[in-house]
């Protein structure tokens, strides 16, 4: 019985130890806040998808934005402390030369709500889209706009597709 | 680890100057009672960890020579602070089982090296303290923190407990004890939209079942009625 007693410690002792293990990193590939997943379109032939080359998304008075060359899918974020966010969507904006710039700024609004993940991740933002604006694109780059999927919670869809 | 081989040692020593001596020494009766204690280190974590408020009453009673009916009862406030959430957890939890003793006392020497089980109950509640949220790729607008949180209220959970510790009589009637636990859950109610990332009396869980623990106990023996040997 004591080497039972004696075992049962060790066991304990090991396995303590074998549980210390950090599970407090958050894994990649954990789904956390979604993006917007935008899909660009040919404004006259709208089943075929169309790259978009150096454009450039940034937020109004940001400095750093995202550049896009050669895809037709991009993913941008939304902000996760308030329901509102203004993207800049500037068509050569990510290339040196200012003179050949579009600009169309895209103002989304959404509710938010937040989700627990994980001790290692924390929480995640998901959203539901109410409006994208504007809804008239004259006298710009994009031709049309249209929400695919209002309720963002993951980037494994489509979201937004811009026709131009 | 050090205290075990100790132990260990000091128990074959034992038993070979027992075994040798058995026909002429004198026998001793076997008394047998009620012991209460507290755990120690939950006790003084109280006074010297800001996040942590805690007592365990543990208590144990001598069924037959080798048996002991044993528990613990206790209370926990506990403030976890992890890089992306702060909640703090508080509830009450018992614990009920058996420890059964190796140790072969010598003379009238009442020390135990012993083995348990025990299942243990907690009811508890969660409040999110804060959160960040988050985002892949950096964040690009800056990190969001959330406070307060969401409260969780009524949380249960029920684990199985693998217990190995020892006894060592001080002085008269008491005894210091150190136990260490392997814990594994049987029910864990978790809340909507929330874990049970902590348990009053089971700790912190992980991902599977499993979890750890282990007290140090200071305990007074209250004597009943002796035994024959």
């Amino acid at each position: 019985m004591k080497k039972i007693a004696f075992i049962a410690l060790s066991l304990l002792l090991a396995v303590s130890f074998w549980n210390c293990e950090k599970d407090d990193i958050c894994a990649e590939g954990t789904p956390v806040t979604p993006r917007v997943i935008i899909e660009f379109f040919d404004a006259t032939n709208q089943t075929t998808p169309k790259n978009v080359t150096n454009l450039g998304v940034i937020a109004s008075g940001f400095t750093e934005g995202f550049a896009f060359n050669g895809t037709n899918k991009i993913e941008v974020p939304l902000r996760t402390n308030v329901d509102i966010t203004e993207l800049d969507f500037v068509l050569n904006g990510a290339d040196n030369d200012p003179a050949n710039d579009e600009t169309v700024t895209l103002t989304f609004n959404y509710e938010r709500s937040n989700v627990f993940i994980s001790r290692a991740c924390g929480y995640k933002t998901i959203f539901n889209l109410t409006n994208v604006l504007p809804t008239d694109f004259t006298g710009t780059w994009v031709s049309s706009l249209t929400i695919e999927q209002p309720n963002i919670i993951n980037e494994n869809e489509t979201h937004i597709k811009i026709y131009f | 680890m050090k205290h075990i081989l100790k132990f260990t040692f000091s128990l074959v020593v034992l038993f070979s100057i027992a075994g040798n001596a058995q026909d002429s020494i004198q026998k001793f009766p076997e008394r047998y009672g009620l012991r209460v204690g507290v755990d120690l280190h939950r006790l003084s974590k109280s006074f010297y960890d800001d996040n942590y408020r805690g007592l365990e009453i543990v208590g144990d009673y001598r069924l037959t020579k080798k048996f002991y009916i044993a528990g613990e009862l206790g209370n926990e406030e506990k403030t976890v602070d992890d890089d992306h959430l702060n909640f703090t957890t508080n509830g009450s939890y018992f614990k009920v089982g058996f420890d059964y003793n190796a140790f072969e006392n010598w003379l009238d020497m009442e020390n135990m090296i012993y083995a348990g089980m025990r299942v243990g109950f907690s009811s508890f509640d969660h409040q999110v303290n804060s959160f960040k949220i988050y985002e892949n790729n950096g964040n690009y607008y800056g990190q969001t923190i959330i406070a307060p949180g969401e409260k969780f209220s009524g949380q249960t959970a029920s684990w199985v407990e693998i217990v190995g510790g020892i006894k060592a009589e001080l002085f008269n009637n008491l005894y210091m004890g150190f136990s260490v636990r392997l814990n594994y859950l049987i029910s864990n109610k978790e809340p909507e939209g929330f874990a049970n990332l902590y348990i009053p009396g089971f700790n912190r869980t992980y991902d599977g079942k499993f979890g750890a623990g282990f007290n140090y106990t200071l305990s007074y023996f209250i004597p009943i009625y002796k035994k024959k040997k």
